[in-house]
This record gives structure tokens, C-alpha cells and sequence, in this order.
């Protein structure tokens, strides 16, 4: 259903003729979610009965795309959305199927007109930004000043606004955590179209903290898994910064696809170990983590350092076949880095000693910078993770069993990858690329964030095989809980959840139901208020 | 190919956004990230390489029809491939292919822009896509003595271009690469009044039976004159004789040149001397069809090998703009005593569009000069005195937005460096 004139109008008022649209050209573009992720997943025995779990790649189509340039235009469309009871999404680089409708009857934010990079600010270490900013912006004026930020590894291309994150996870997570550590004050237009300030900023205008002095709502905003534009629209917000140990200045050279540092700098290093088990690549990572050991750790299984490496999927086959043959088994990718020669090799040393204890190996592959230099820096800038993710088979299906400890969720990740390791690769279902876990930790050792990874091309078997396999990875989950999954969205997902975890469902419900009565803030992949 | 024949390619993405962007790991900071013009002056997702793709798709899903703002977003686009070069930093598929097929789905469906067709209309009646003030083929070469390979055989075969032999002010462009070449050895032939367009500009637009007729009409003239090189400055020319003629067969043994890489190499050879010195700081604009797009042609027959990873049979080699021809303007530039490159953020593979390609300049030419305003900004921003490129077009577009940003930056072709640079006085 088209919006009325009138309504249209009003919005277009809001935000000039030129930023707003409702041809089906453009909301097409806009409601391709692409072949990324088996959405649907066949947990209920009603579930299972279903047909169709084929997923189209089309979204429903929004009823308009706005794009706003300003706090003030967000607040504007938003009030008008409630005023006629129309439902919003809004989203900022859009990666994965989460800047979707759900449903029909949604006008979807487009905040890319919202890109500048506000402050950063050297002395208390943090840096401002609009919700367009990408990471490969932030990075690249944060190296000049020795300091970096929380990077996703969704990649340099998706957002660096700490609260568009979906889980806020990556390879510097061994030292900078994960996405909610790392908000700190926050402007946020609510579903009514309330402006609040939070944190630091609602009593001083600066931005250095998220609970205050001011008002602390940093958990009711994100939620278990973040509303992923279930409540409102953040428009601002501050993130952490830390020490970059790498120098400033770190040339590339080369012409696509061959991208290389001209050189490594001395007191940097990357590495791949692989384990003959898993116990011994987990007890590996706790000890790295207890000992601070590393800059960066990135629990990629060996084909997909391949996939990172490799030019095009031929030179991926080519690399896999070759670099499985030089590992024992799971293993996981780190940077050593050291802010003076002292502090690398007194790490570097460390490190050799958990590897030498937990039997690790070091992929000789590596030892040539030819090699190690692209990786390192498509590991410092995440730059390579849609190739390395989507390259090879276009479809992707990840389980996360969420941030929790260590060792239950890798158990859990581990189990899950036993059966496709079983089951799904000897059958052809899925890509075999050796079917190791994803892991990695966080916060000293003791946290972490897994994945069970599929890549798939997209045939209805594999399709369906995938589905099943991400249901009965929740049957587990629900059996044994160890958190809340990354992927629990939607009201069912919540429901099936919550009791397992202190009925946080029952919260986030009470939140949206005080922030959003209009119910216009989409709650497709939030929660809606209905009891 | 046709569009669907890409239905696999175009079901491949993503919608990841590295398209809209440079090369991540070449980002330098929070300015000059952008590498497509389109999407970043309109916005919305649909004018990114990515966007145009997705509704592609749509199109043949026909779950939308041919409107005025859809043509609008396929028009709107430079045809620059900088989308497609990012793209495939990241994936293995098709983009640019893509968007060529859907502008001649367009014409073939009857689906077009009223200025398109003038300017088409033109080429058909004049065999050149430049409208408006009128002009000979071969008039820049008054006064100056050169073979017509048309009369008499000529080793290698110099091509102005319609841009070049248009506008008078590019004469002396075309004029010195004459003079320089000659002064090398070289046994050259101009076409004189014969000269016709090369058809590049047609098939970006979608006019893919105008492109072949022209393809043809050349080839059969080229094959004649017996000469074994085509050398031409002009870009376009030099994407369209190189890889689009190859693309559909019709180029043969003829080796392509463009004067950059014709130049360096007798300079290299030492037939042509630089011993001027030229004490300026310039940077240097890589145009599209000669940087990024300007690697050969790979001719690929074959099938996807069934399995998860999308590999071929024969394995497929995508261009990438691995290979384009970079260095050589460089190396002419660095030859040249007391001159000064200094490079701009973006850069070979990933550099900003001048702006006027892919029609922009004849249907919406406040975008062409809006994205040519971008690129003199970045080239401000190195403190260069000058930016030189290898382009009449680019040279055209970049000299508009200087007039009208009232920047005093310097435009100049590289050959005319090169000129002043080796004789006295130039020409």
C-alpha cells in the first residue's frame, strides 16, 4: 500500500524531495537481503512441518526509504511515524539481512547522509561518531594518533558506531572486548522521538562515559542482542579507544587483488598455530588471554586463512589442499605486537612457551613475509572478512551460542561441528573446509565469542541441511543454555530463549513496551510488547 | 551475454557495500574513502554498483517494471567500473559486465534517454558522438606532414579520437604526439578526414549494434593500411580498440597502444630525450578506461564445476584491474627533469571518475561536473600546481569544474608535458 499524500509529504518536508523515495527500483535494491544467512530455523515440531523454508532473497518491500541528515531530521520523521502509526527501521551500512523489513507496512532509515566523525578526543581516549562512519575511516585517523577502536570483523566497510553493532565482535577483541564494553555516551532518538542524551553527555555535554554522571541506560538500549532497530534510532555515540602498537604509518602497495605491506614492522608479528585437539588449542587461547599476550586473536580454522589469503576461489582451492596438509588441527590466527622491542619479545616469548606447553604448531607458511604481510594487515584493518566469510560459496550460515565463558560455549560450537564434520561434509551438504570450530576468546581468557561456521552453495538440499542444523544447534542450546545466541531475534526466538536465561525476555518486553507504546520502532528482529 | 546470463553472478551478492567504497586496505583516512560517484552524490543503494545489480534482479524477476527513475538510477552512472573493481577486492563475480548488459537490455527493450538517442542519431549520421559545434575529422593536423594510412601504408596508425579532434583547444595534444612520434622514427598514418568514431561510448550506453557497426567499419579500414600498432591519447579509444573490439573478435593481430605506453617506450628506448626541466609539482588523474579498465580483454568459455565453491571449468581469470596501464604515464612523468608526482588519495585501480563517462556528461552533466569539482578537490588537497592526465575527456572535464570552482590548478595531457619537456618552445 503506497503512504498517503499527505503523509508522504509531511516526510518529504522533513527531509527535501531528493532524500526520500518510494519507487519500486529503489525499495527493491533496498529489500535485497541476498543469499547470506539460513534465516529460518526449524526448532518447534510445528517448524519442522513447515514448507518453504527456501528463503527468497527479497525482503518485503519497504513503504519508503528516507534518508535523514541530521539528529533533528531522525527526531522528525520518527515523531511523524508515530503520529500516524506507521512503523520505522533504521540502519546504517546494512550488512546481513538486518536492515530488512520483516514485514510489509515499514519505511526503512537509511542513515547514510550521517557519516562525519565528530571528535576524537587523544587525551581521554575516546572518538564520536555519526552512524555512517565506516571502521576503515575511523582506523585510518585513529592510526595517526597511536590509538585504534573495537573493530568488527563484519569488516572495515560496515559501521564503527559502537551501538549499530550487532554483536560487536573481532579480532581485537582479545584486547578490546566486544561491542557493549566499549559504548560509552550515546544520543539515541527514541521510538517516540524523544531526544535522550546518555551517560556523561546528558549532564555535561562531554561524552567520556555511558552510566554517567547522567542517566545510565546502556543495557536497556542494547538488550540481550541488540534491538537491531527494535528501539529507536542512535544517532551519536562515543567508543572506547586504546594504545595502537603498530606504528602510524603502515604503507601498502601493490594493485588489487595483491595488496601487500611494504614491510613488517620489527615489533610486530603474525602467527597461525594449530593443535593436535581441541582441549589443547582451548587450553592455548585461556593462557594467551591470562597472560596478555597478544594484540590481536582470530579463531580462524585453516580454510579460512586460505579464503583471506587467496586472490580468487581457484587460488582458494589451490591454497586450502596445500595449507591443510601443513596443520595438526583446529587452530587460531594471533598478533603479537609490542609497543617497544622489549615488550614484543617479552610476549613473543611468552607466546612460544604456551605454544611449546600446548603442543602447538606454527604454520611454516607464514614464516615468509610474502605471505604473513597481506593477512597481517587484513587482520589489523579487517578488510578481508566478506571474502573470506561469502567469497567461496556466496551463502553463509553461522551459529553463535553468544558471549559467555570460554570453555561451555566452544563445547558447544565444537559439538556443532562435529556434526557437520560427520554428517553434513561427508554427505556434500555443506563445504568442507575441514569442519573446525570458530572461537575465540576475550577478557583475559575467561570470555568468548565461538562460531560453528557453513559455507553452502545454495541448493535446496544444502539449504534445508543447514536449517535443520541450526535448529537442532538450538534444541542444544536450549537443553544446556550458555547464553543467548546471537541470532535470537524475533518474538518466538525470545520466548524460546528467555526462561533459560532469567526471563530476560519478560524485561525486554517491559522496555519496549515503556519506550515504544506506539509499537512503531519495527520489532521484527527486537521484541515486540505483546504479552 | 546477455543480462541473465549473469543470474548467478548477480545472485552472489552479498550486499556487503565494499562497492561503494575504495579497496579497504587502501583507506588512508576519513577522507576521499568513496570510489563511486553515483552512490555518493544520490544516496540512495540502488545507485551503487551493488544496488543497480540488485535491481537487476528484480527486473528479471519482474517484480519491477521499466519507470522514469529507474532508467534515471541505470543512466546516472559513469560506467567507471570502480564498483566493480572494489567488488572483486572481496568476491569473485561480475559487476560492470552487469551493468553494460542492463543498459543494452534497456535499448533493446525500446527503454531509453531522449539525449542518448541524439547523440546516437549523430553517430549514425556523422560517424561521431560529439553534437553540437561542427568539425572535420583530421583538421588538427593542418600544416603538419603525415601520411593517411587511408592512401599510403603506415607502420603504426595514430587515432585522435572524436573528443580530441573536436574541441580545438585539444589540437595541440594530438598535434605533439605527431611531432614526437615522428621525431622518434616512427612511420605514422593518420586517418585524416576519415577518421571515425571507435564506437566505446555507444556500447557503454547500451547501443551495443552501433558499437559493432562502428567495430567493423574500423577494423576494415585498419586491416587496409596495413599497420600493425593503433596508437591513440584518448582513453575511451584505447578501451574500445583494446579490449571491447577483442571482447567481440573483431581486433586481431592489431597491437593497441595508448601514447602513454607508446611514448615510454621509445623514451626507455632513448629515442625520445626529456632534458627540459618542467620545476612544477603535478599529480596525475588515472583514467578509467586507461588505468582500470584498460587490461586486456580475457576471452573465457566454460562452466561453473559443480560443488559449494564457485570455481570453473576452465578456471575463470577475472580482470581486476590487476594489469591496467599505470605505470607508464608515471615513468613519462618521472623522466621529465625538476617535475614533481605527487599522488592523490585514490589511486591506479581505485581512482575517482573524472566524471564524464558512460553519458553522465550528455545526460546529466551537473553530475559529471559535480564529480569532476570531487576530484579537483583531492587533487588540491596533494599542493599540486597541476593535474595531468592521459584523457581528452577527463582533460575536458576537469578543466570545466576548474572554471567553474575557480581553482587554480592546471590541467595539462601528459604529452604536452612531455613536449615542453623535449623541445624548445614546444608546438
Amino acid at each position: 500500500m503506497p503512504l498517503d499524500r499527505g503523509i508522504y509529504r509531511a516526510f518529504e518536508d522533513v527531509v527535501g524531495v531528493e532524500n526520500i523515495s518510494e519507487d519500486t527500483a529503489i525499495l527493491d535494491s533496498y529489500a535485497w537481503c541476498g543469499l547470506v544467512v539460513a534465516a529460518r530455523k526449524p526448532i518447534t515440531p510445528e517448524d519442522e512441518k513447515k514448507e518453504g523454508l527456501l528463503r527468497y532473497p527479497f525482503a518485503p518491500r519497504a513503504e519508503a526509504i528516507i534518508l535523514p541528515g541530521s539528529t533533528a531530521e531522525v527526531q522528525a520523521v520518527v515523531r511523524l511515524c508515530n503520529r500516524y502509526r506507521i512503523k520505522f527501521k533504521a540502519f546504517s551500512t546494512g550488512w546481513i539481512g538486518g536492515n530488512v523489513p520483516a514485514t510489509p507496512g515499514v519505511i526503512l532509515l537509511d542513515l547514510r547522509r550521517m557519516n562525519r566523525i565528530l571528535e576524537i578526543n587523544e587525551k581521554n581516549m575516546y572518538a564520536v561518531v555519526e552512524p555512517y562512519v565506516i571502521t576503515g575511516q575511523l582506523h585510518a585517523e585513529l592510526m595517526k594518533k597511536g590509538l585504534v577502536h573495537n573493530m568488527l570483523s563484519a569488516g572495515a566497510q560496515t559501521s564503527a558506531l559502537p551501538m549499530a553493532a550487532f554483536q560487536g565482535t573481532g579480532h581485537l577483541s582479545q584486547t578490546t572486548s566486544n561491542g557493549e564494553r566499549n559504548v560509552l555516551a550515546v544520543e539515541w532518538v527514541t521510538p517516540e522521538g524523544e531526544i535522550v542524551r546518555l551517560g556523561a553527555l546528558g549532564s555535561s555535554g562531554e561524552w567520556f562515559c555511558g552510566d554517567g554522571p547522567g542517566p545510565s541506560l546502556r543495557g536497556i538500549i542494547r538488550g540481550i542482542t541488540t534491538p537491531q532497530g527494535g528501539l529507536g534510532v542512535y544517532t551519536k555515540a562515543a567508543m572506547k579507544l586504546y594504545h595502537w602498537p603498530v606504528p602510524s604509518t603502515f604503507r601498502i602497495e601493490g594493485v588489487l587483488p595483491h595488496y601487500t605491506p611494504s614491510e613488517i614492522p620489527p615489533d610486530v608479528m603474525i602467527r597461525y598455530f594449530s593443535f593436535p585437539s581441541y582441549e589443547k588449542m582451548d587450553e592455548a587461547q585461556r593462557k594467551i588471554g591470562e597472560n596478555e599476550t597478544v594484540f590481536a586473536l582470530m579463531g580462524f580454522p585453516i580454510s579460512m586463512v586460505a579464503s583471506n589469503l587467496a586472490g580468487s576461489n581457484q587460488e582458494d582451492v589451490e591454497l586450502f589442499a596445500r595449507l591443510r596438509g601443513m596443520v595438526q588441527g583446529p587452530g587460531f590466527l594471533v598478533v603479537v605486537a609490542g609497543a617497544s622491542q622489549r615488550e614484543f619479545e617479552f610476549k613473543r616469548r611468552v607466546l612460544e612457551k604456551i605454544i611449546d606447553e600446548t603442543d602447538g604448531r606454527s604454520l611454516e607458511y607464514l614464516d615468509d613475509p610474502k605471505n604473513s604481510g597481506p593477512l597481517l594487515w587484513r587482520t589489523l584493518r579487517p578488510s578481508g572478512d566478506a571474502k573470506t566469510i561469502c567469497r567461496a560459496t556466496g551463502y553463509f550460515g553461522s551459529i553463535f551460542p553468544g558471549h559467555s565463558q570460554f570453555l561451555p560455549i566452544t563445547k558447544h560450537t565444537q559439538q556443532v561441528m562435529n556434526w557437520k564434520a560427520e554428517e553434513l561434509i561427508p554427505k556434500g551438504l555443506v563445504l568442507d573446509d575441514g569442519g573446525c570450530a570458530f572461537p575465540w576468546t576475550e577478557e583475559h581468557g575467561w570470555f568468548a565469542h565461538a562460531e560453528a561456521f557453513f559455507r553452502f552453495s545454495g541448493t535446496p538440499e544444502s539449504i534445508k541441511a543447514v536449517q535443520q542444523t541450526v535448529g537442532r544447534a538450538w534444541k542444544l542450546h536450549l537443553q544446556n543454555p550458555v547464553g543467548v545466541p546471537f541470532d535470537a531475534v524475533g518474538d518466538q526466538l525470545h520466548d524460546l530463549m528467555g526462561p533459560s536465561a532469567s526471563n530476560y525476555h519478560v524485561w525486554l518486553r517491559k522496555i519496549k513496551k515503556a519506550f515504544d507504546p506506539n509499537g512503531t520502532s519495527d520489532s521484527a528482529r527486537y521484541i515486540t510488547a505483546r504479552e | 551475454m546477455a543480462l541473465e546470463d549473469y543470474k548467478r553472478d548477480m545472485d552472489m551478492c552479498i550486499r556487503c557495500s565494499v562497492c561503494k567504497f575504495i579497496p579497504l586496505e587502501m583507506i588512508k583516512g576519513y577522507q576521499h574513502v568513496n570510489v563511486c560517484p553515483s552512490i555518493t552524490k544520490y544516496n540512495f543503494h540502488s545507485y551503487s554498483g551493488g544496488g543497480r545489480v540488485n535491481m537487476a534482479v528484480a527486473m528479471l524477476d519482474k517484480r519491477i517494471q521499466y519507470t522514469p527513475k529507474l532508467l534515471e538510477i541505470i543512466y546516472n552512472c559513469q560506467m567507471c567500473g570502480a564498483c566493480d573493481i572494489s567488488c572483486k577486492d572481496v568476491m569473485d563475480m561480475e559487476v560492470l559486465e552487469q551493468l553494460n548488459e542492463l543498459r543494452i537490455k534497456c535499448v533493446e527493450d525500446g527503454y531509453t534517454v531522449p539525449v542518448l538517442d541524439r547523440v546516437m542519431s549523430n553517430l549514425r549520421k556523422h560517424g561521431t558522438m560529439m553534437s553540437g559545434e561542427k568539425f572535420k575529422h583530421g583538421q588538427w593536423a593542418e600544416g603538419i606532414d603525415v601520411k593517411n594510412f587511408t592512401k599510403e601504408k603506415s607502420g603504426v596508425i595514430y587515432h585522435a579520437g572524436c573528443r580530441m579532434s573536436s574541441g580545438k583547444t585539444l589540437w595541440r595534444v594530438a598535434r605533439a604526439t605527431v611531432i614526437l612520434l615522428q621525431k622518434a622514427g616512427v612511420d605514422l598514418g593518420i586517418a585524416q578526414e576519415h577518421e571515425s568514431c571507435c564506437g566505446g561510448r555507444a556500447y557503454q550506453m547500451g547501443y551495443k549494434e552501433d558499437f559493432l557497426r562502428q567495430a567493423k567499419h574500423n577494423m576494415e579500414r585498419f586491416r587496409k593500411s596495413g599497420a600493425t600498432i593503433l596508437v591513440t591519447g584518448c582513453s575511451d579509444c584505447y578501451h574500445a580498440f583494446k579490449v571491447l573490439y577483442d571482447k567481440f573478435g573483431m581486433r586481431g593481430d592489431l597491437e593497441v597502444l595508448h601514447t602513454t605506453e607508446f611514448l615510454d617506450r621509445l623514451i626507455k628506448a632513448d629515442k625520445i630525450k626529456p632534458t627540459n626541466e618542467l620545476p612544477t609539482r603535478v599529480t596525475y588523474h588515472d583514467p578509467c578506461h586507461l588505468g582500470r579498465l584498460g587490461e586486456r580483454y580475457i576471452h573465457w568459455e566454460g562452466k561453473e564445476v559443480p560443488g559449494h565453491i564457485r570455481i570453473f571449468d576452465p578456471p575463470k581469470e577475472y580482470r581486476r584491474g590487476t594489469y591496467g596501464i599505470y605505470e607508464p604515464p608515471r615513468d613519462i612523468l618521472k623522466s621529465i627533469p625538476g617535475l614533481k608526482l605527487v599522488e592523490m588519495d585514490r589511486t591506479k585501480e581505485y581512482a575517482w571518475c573524472c566524471g564524464a563517462g558512460g553519458g553522465v556528461k550528455e545526460t546529466n552533466p551537473e553530475f559529471a561536473l559535480w564529480a569532476a569539482k570531487e576530484r579537483i578537490d583531492e587533487a588540491e588537497a596533494t599542493g599540486a600546481e597541476a593535474i595531468v592526465t592521459a584523457c581528452p575527456g577527463c582533460e575536458q572535464s576537469l578543466k570545466d569544474a576548474i572554471k567553474d570552482n575557480r581553482s587554480l590548478l592546471k590541467v595539462y595531457d601528459i604529452v604536452e608535458l612531455l613536449d615542453k619537456a623535449t623541445l624548445r618552445g614546444g608546438h
